[in-house]
Formats: C-alpha cells, sequence, structure tokens
C-alpha cells in the first residue's frame, strides 16, 4: 500500500511533490477494485448493500421532499432533527456497532515522507469514499430540494438553496470527520490499560445520550395526535436548541437566508466549520499516534501468579472451582479473560454491553415519558430485554476472528467442535451476563416494576441462548477476518462490512426464534406464578436453543475447520 | 513405514497453482530438510501436510494415519510450529504451554512438569511473567517450538525453526532436535538456509514452483558439490551481470 502511493507520488525526476487528496481517494478506489478481484461474493455484498444505501437515502429524499409542502416551521423541525440523527449516527454507530472502515490504514504511511495534516487530509478525502457517505450525501440532498420547493419562488431563493448545499456537505463532512476523530480517539484510549476504564464511561455517556434525543423524538410523535401545536412548540424549542449546535446547525442555514438574517446564518457556519477545523486537529494528532503506536499496541503488563504450576497460571483463581483442567476449562479460561486483556475485544464487549444497558432504560424513558404504563411499557421492557440478551450473544458472531490465525492450535490440536464452541459460549456468559442482570434488576427497580423481574431474566436467558445458538452458526459458516490493525474499530471494507451485515440477520433470526418466549411473557407476564412461569420457560429454552445451536455448528465446524482458519487468517 | 508420506498434493490460489503434485516419504528417524525458494509452497505443502489446509488433491499420511480422513489419530501424533501464525499471545509462556497440553487432554501433573521442563531448557523460565505478546522474534520461535513438543509427538514438522533466531537459540534448538531424533524421533522442517540444512539433515528435499526439484539423502542431493550450488542450479536463479542498477 505505502508503495502504491509512493508510486501515485512519484515523479520522473524521482524527487517528491507531496501527494494530493486526490492520491489517496484514487489509492482507495483501486483497493477496492482489487479486493472484489477473483471474490464474486464480495461484489455480490457490495452490490446489496449499495441498493440498501439506495434505498435508505430515496426514502430520506421523499420525506424531506414531503416536508417542504408544511408550514416553515415543520421543515425547521425536520432539518435540525434529521441533521441531528445524520450527525450523531455518524459519531456513535462506529462506536457502537460497525466500526470504520480502515482501507487506508494510517501505520502503512509511518515510513513515507508525508507531511501529518497533508496525510491527514488525504485520509479524510478517502474516507468519502464509500457507500455510506455517498447514501448520506444522496439523502440529505433532500434538503436542498425540499429548499428549492419551499423558497423558490421567494427573493432569496437562490440564496437559500445554496445555503442548503453548503449546510448538506458541510453536515456531511462533520459527520465524517467526527466518526474518525471518535474511533481513533477511542481506540487509543481503549489500547491503553490505564485509561480503558474512563474510556468505557465516556462511551456510555455519549451512548446515553441516544436516550434523551430518543425520549423527545417519540414524546413529540405520541403526543402529536393528542395536541399538534404544543407539540411542535416543545419540538421547536428543542430544534431551536440543537440548531446552535454543531448537529444540527450547517441543516438549518436554508431557513435562516430565506429570512435573511445573515448573521445567524455566519454564526452557525462559523460554529459548523470551527468544529470540524477542531476535529480535524485532534484526529490529525491520534493519527500520528496511531501510524507509531502499532509496535507499542499490546503494551507490557507482567503477569502474576508465576512460580506455582503452569496449570494453576492458566486457570484464575476465581474459576479453579468451577473449572476443570480439561480441554473446555482450558479455553473457557483464555477467552473469559482475552474478552479483557485484548482491545479489540474489549472495544466490542464494553460497546454491546453499554448499548444493552442504554437500550432497556432509554425505551423505559420513552415509554414512561409518553405516560402510557400499562401494557405498552411492558411490552417496550421485553423488546429492550431481549434486545440485551441478542446482543451479548451476537459478541460469537465472528469469534473466531478475534485472535487471527491463532485458531490454529485448536486446530492442531483437534479439540472437539462441540467443546470448542461452548467453551466459547461459556466464557462470555461468564464476562457479560452478570452485566446485564445487573441492568434488568436496575430498569425494573427504576421503572418501580420489580414484579417485572422474573419475566425479564426468562427473555433474557431466552434471549441470550438463542444468540449464542445463532452466532454460532454463523460464526462457523461465514467468518471473516479482522484486519490486524492498532485500531479495534477497524473493519475491513466491502467483504468484512458485508459479513458483518450477515450479523444483522442473524440478530433478526435470533429475535424470531426468542419469539416464543416473548410471546408466552406477553400472555402469562401479568401474574406473579405467570412471571416465574416465564422464568423457567426461558432458561430452559435457552439453554436448550444454545446447546443445540452448538451442537450442529460443531459438527459443521469440525468438518470445515481448515476453511475457518483460511477466512480468518489477515491477508497481508 | 515413513513417518510422513505424501501423495500427490495439489493446491491451488484462485488461478495460481500454489503446490502442483507433490510425493514425498520422509523415513522414521530421518532429520529431513525442505529447502525452497520464497514463495516455492514449502509453507503450503507442510500446511496441507499437518492438517491445517485442505488439498485440492493428494493425501498426506502420518505413521499410516491419513491426516484427512483420520485427522484425529494423526493430529495426536505430531507436533506443529508454524510460521508466522500468531499464538495466543496475551497468555504467558506458562500458560501458554499449559494451554496448549489442555487443549490436547494431557494431565495436569504431566503438563505442570514438561512446561517446567521445556521452558527451563529453552532459557524461558526468567520470562515466566512476560506475556507472548512482548516476546522477541527469537523468543516466540522457541515457545512455539515447546508448544509443538510438549505432547512428545513421535514427528515434528517445523516450518521455518531458524528464521529469526538468534545463533545462541539456534544453536540451543539444533541439540534438542538432534537428541529428538536421536530418541527415535523424526524431523521435517522448511529452510532457505544451506548451512544449516548441510549441518543437520541425513535428508534432503528441494522444492520450487510447487514441485519436487530433486530429494535423496543429503550427499546424494550434494553429489560431491556445494548444496548451494546444486540448489540455484535447481531453482533456476539468475546471476547479476554488472550492468543493471548502475545508478545506485
Amino acid at each position: 500500500m505505502a508503495l502504491a502511493v509512493e508510486a501515485a507520488t512519484a515523479t520522473t525526476t524521482g524527487a517528491g511533490r507531496d501527494p494530493r487528496a486526490w492520491d489517496f481517494v484514487r489509492l482507495k478506489l483501486r483497493l477496492l477494485r482489487n479486493g472484489f478481484r477473483g471474490q464474486a461474493w464480495r461484489v455480490v455484498a457490495f452490490v446489496f448493500g449499495l441498493l440498501f444505501g439506495l434505498w435508505a437515502a430515496g426514502l430520506a429524499v421523499l420525506g424531506f421532499s414531503v416536508s417542504a409542502d408544511a408550514s416553515p416551521d415543520v421543515g425547521f423541525v425536520v432539518a435540525a432533527f434529521a441533521g441531528t440523527a445524520v450527525v450523531l449516527g455518524w459519531t456513535l454507530v462506529p462506536l457502537l456497532f460497525f466500526g470504520v472502515d480502515e482501507t487506508l490504514d494510517p501505520a502503512r504511511f509511518a515510513l513515507l515522507p508525508v507531511p501529518r495534516m497533508i496525510l491527514a487530509r488525504g485520509m479524510l478525502a478517502a474516507a468519502f469514499v464509500g457507500v455510506p457517505a455517498a447514501a448520506t450525501m444522496l439523502g440529505t440532498s433532500g434538503l436542498v430540494l425540499a429548499a428549492g420547493r419551499r423558497f423558490g419562488e421567494a427573493e432569496l431563493g437562490a440564496a437559500a438553496v445554496g445555503a442548503a448545499f453548503v449546510g448538506v456537505v458541510t453536515g456531511l463532512t462533520l459527520g465524517v470527520v467526527a466518526s474518525r476523530a471518535v474511533t481513533s480517539a477511542f481506540a487509543a484510549l481503549l489500547r491503553s490499560r490505564r485509561v480503558r476504564d474512563l474510556a468505557a464511561v465516556i462511551i456510555a455517556v455519549l451512548a446515553s445520550s441516544i436516550g434523551p434525543l430518543q425520549w423527545a423524538i417519540t414524546a413529540a410523535v405520541q403526543q402529536g395526535s393528542l395536541d399538534q401545536q404544543g407539540s411542535l412548540d416543545r419540538a421547536m424549542r428543542i430544534a431551536e436548541v440543537l440548531s446552535w449546535t454543531p448537529l444540527a446547525a450547517p441543516y438549518v442555514l436554508p431557513y435562516d437566508v430565506a429570512e435573511g438574517q445573515w448573521a445567524v446564518a455566519g454564526l452557525r457556519l462559523a460554529i459548523t466549520l470551527g468544529t470540524i477545523a477542531a476535529l480535524m486537529w485532534w484526529w490529525s494528532g491520534t493519527i500520528e499516534s496511531a501510524m507509531i503506536g502499532v509496535a507499542t499496541g499490546g503494551a507490557a503488563k507482567p503477569v502474576k501468579g508465576a512460580g506455582t504450576g503452569a496449570v494453576a497460571a492458566l486457570i484464575p483463581r476465581a474459576l479453579r472451582g468451577v473449572v476443570r483442567p480439561t480441554a473446555f476449562g482450558a479455553i473457557l479460561a483464555r477467552e473469559s479473560r482475552f474478552w479483557w486483556r485484548d482491545a479489540r475485544r474489549r472495544a466490542s464487549l464494553v460497546s454491546i454491553l453499554m448499548a444493552s444497558a442504554v437500550l432497556p432504560i432509554a425505551l423505559n424513558l420513552a415509554s414512561s415519558g409518553a405516560a402510557s404504563r400499562g401494557r405498552t411499557s411492558e411490552l417496550g421492557f421485553s423488546f429492550a430485554v431481549t434486545m440485551a440478551g441478542t446482543m451479548g450473544g451476537m459478541l460469537l458472531a465472528n469469534q473466531f476472528a478475534f485472535d487471527g490465525n491463532a485458531y490454529t492450535a485448536h486446530l492442531l490440536a483437534g479439540v472437539p467442535g462441540r467443546v470448542e464452541l461452548r467453551a466459547r459460549a461459556a466464557a462470555i456468559a461468564l464476562v457479560a451476563v452478570p452485566v446485564q442482570v445487573v441492568v434488568v434488576v436496575a430498569v425494573t427497580l427504576l421503572a418501580g416494576t420489580p414484579e417485572q423481574l422474573p419475566t425479564g431474566f426468562g427473555m433474557l436467558a431466552a434471549s441470550f441462548g438463542s444468540a449464542i445458538a445463532a452466532a454460532a452458526v454463523l460464526s462457523v459458516l461465514a467468518p471473516y477476518a479482522l484486519p490486524e490493525n492498532a485500531n479495534p474499530f477497524a473493519i475491513n471494507s466491502g467483504g468484512g462490512s458485508a459479513k458483518g451485515m450477515l450479523a444483522l440477520v442473524a440478530l433478526i433470526g435470533t429475535l424470531v426464534i426468542s419469539m416464543p418466549v416473548l410471546v408466552a411473557a406477553f400472555l402469562l407476564g401479568s401474574s406473579a406464578a405467570g412471571a416465574w412461569l416465564v422464568l423457567a420457560i426461558g432458561l430452559a429454552y435457552g439453554t436448550a436453543a444454545a446447546l443445540l445451536g452448538t451442537y450442529i455448528a460443531g459438527d459443521v465446524l469440525e468438518r470445515r475447520g481448515p476453511e475457518v482458519l483460511v477466512a480468518v487468517t489477515p491477508r497481508r | 513405514m515413513a513417518a510422513l508420506a505424501l501423495r500427490g498434493l495439489v493446491k491451488r490460489f484462485d488461478t495460481k497453482i500454489a503446490v502442483a503434485g507433490v510425493d514425498l516419504d520422509v523415513p522414521a528417524g530421518s532429520f529431513y530438510g525442505l529447502l525452497g525458494p520464497n514463495g516455492a509452497g514449502k509453507t503450503t505443502t507442510l500446511s496441507m501436510a499437518v492438517g491445517l489446509l485442505r488439498p485440492d488433491a493428494g493425501a498426506a499420511f502420518v505413521l499410516g494415519h491419513n491426516v484427512w480422513a483420520d485427522p484425529v489419530e494423526a493430529k495426536r501424533r505430531i507436533g506443529v510450529l508454524p510460521d508466522g501464525v500468531r499464538m495466543f499471545d496475551r497468555l504467558s509462556g506458562a500458560e501458554l504451554l499449559a494451554y496448549t497440553g489442555l487443549l490436547r487432554g494431557m494431565d495436569t501433573a504431566a503438563v505442570d512438569a514438561r512446561a517446567r521442563d521445556l521452558l527451563d531448557v529453552l532459557g524461558l523460565a526468567d520470562s515466566g511473567r512476560t506475556l507472548v505478546v512482548d516476546y522477541s522474534a527469537g523468543m516466540k520461535k522457541k515457545i512455539g517450538l515447546a508448544c509443538a513438543l510438549l505432547h512428545a509427538p513421535r514427528l515434528l514438522v517445523l516450518d521455518e525453526p531458524f528464521e529469526s533466531v538468534d545463533p545462541v537459540s539456534a544453536a540451543l534448538i539444533r541439540d534438542i532436535l538432534h537428541r529428538y531424533v536421536h530418541g527415535g524421533g523424526t524431523v521435517i522442517f522448511s529452510s532457505h538456509v544451506m548451512e544449516v540444512v548441510e549441518k543437520l539433515c541425513t535428508h534432503v528435499a528441494i522444492l520450487a514452483d510447487g514441485a519436487i526439484k530433486t530429494v535423496g539423502t543429503l550427499d546424494q542431493v550434494r553429489a560431491g558439490r556445494d548444496l548451494e550450488e546444486v540448489f540455484v542450479e535447481m531453482v533456476g536463479g539468475r546471476t547479476a551481470t554488472g550492468q543493471e542498477l548502475s545508478w545506485l
């Protein structure tokens, strides 16, 4: 990759000129194209991603166009909320779920004489190349159309349309820069053992910022039918506040311009550009540390407990009573430690656990905010707990890739597939379930409905077990390599993210599998005896699903072991 | 019976044929060197021989057990040191050995005793508290070798065991392997370092472009010449004429 840049930048004399942003874009396009070569399924997956992006963008354009016919206030609110969703989405989604596309890995540029700012600018330009950015651009361009329809005949119409265009472009830039800056900053934080707990807390705070927003929107929508004017006023107040933050500032520009409020528009543009500049500066700093930080990625920490036997050192004291020294015990002991010792695993573990903590709380707030206690809030609770359990189990959806080709050791030792998958499942249960139990308890106590506890635990068990089953099958059938990269949020473009989308399918599959218990919870959950029955059903259902899933997947793994190894081996 | 027998192994990656039908018999008790330039297919061949990479055609037998039809019995008898493969490197050396032993179903007492011995002999006992991820390249080779030896296999398959190992450690590894062969074990290892091969091996095979170019005992292959000379001739390397790179 480094050589390619050199080739792209070298002139005939061999003397250097600094690479331009365009060179990075070309390099990324080339890399994407080479990634597709001879990989038909990657092309298919890419096309699906493209179609999905087009579909989403089309919906957005349609929505914005329709909003052009409503009153200017509604248009303002829509622009502010949609803009906030776009920018927040770009910032948070990579942290929580998908990671960022690191086709261009900054570490590969470490040996090239490229100035930092030029490198940052080039990486940014390359970051725009991709389906998400294109879909966002296309979707938000609906705002330009809407501005055209709304202000087309007005005196400052052309200026407003121009402002809308500027807003859409700067808004997208802000989102892309924010996604890069935030993930690489957190990558650095999560790499260092000293501050990783702080990083976890910050992610939690960021994630919980979804909560109030969701509450506001839900409340606005639900009350909309009751008293239209009141809810619009409330939404307007929120939109006013948002429009002075970088989240919505770029997207409401046309409304200021159309009214001739040039000062306000200028201020909002300044807020946006200032934020972009600050994020760029921050990001270019972390790029440098990402470039040199690779070698020190997993800094040394002495392991305590030497001197005793090797086996005793492997199986931690806390586990010694439970775990016997067998292959199962060894894998369980190692896995449960690696979830915390390995930066990449830690990153996904922390974000998923935080999301599964925030989601129920947010949903609970939303339903109680709508003042609709009773069956609806119960349903919301059921859904949130099911999601939490599902996401916990889904951590294993690509479980073999976390350690790269270290799976070789298992293959050489001929570990039985069932033992392998069940030990890994037991380890994630050991790590994730206690947290989720605490979350369920906390949510029921906060909502003042402790009688929901047994139902909640039942559904947690059922969804977690179903997710383990789905993840076991998925991890054996569609494993993919994670890049050997200092950034734990990095994923490979094209193939990797496409298979990551499969996890979404498995997520829905899990929800379907655990549906019977959800139904049982809805039918039986209202009485105390029924609630305990749901707990029993949920535990039995989850255990059975996990055993069956690992049984089937274990069989497949024994036949497909070498293929799994090839799939998770990073290509150099 | 041959300790390792390869029959017509073929592997194709996309359009490129990496290994084009390799037949090889490694006699029990031999010290076998698999020589070849970079990209000759050494790692691919050895991976197929030990059950890590499924061949497109052909079969591999370890002491009579078919690696791909009866992997459990075959894998029980081989110790493997792969090259360029990550280990579970967030464990310390002792923990990694314990892990490998338990994976292979050994009992605790045997694992503890052998792990202590191996760490002592390989000079890794002092680093008992360091994670493998923080080991030097040479130390990683040594802990990998220890993992391969732990269950006392009858056949050792080593991919580039001397790569990036310092001379002192290399001498140590040579000693251990010598003793292992003396005790009735069989070693096959890949390398492109002639000196090591000449010093150690009883048998040599030269692999280039995915095919065996020549095979036999060390003396047969050398035929009175220098091994390096034979190697370069077999592989078809070029020599510099002095015209190129004049701008250097």
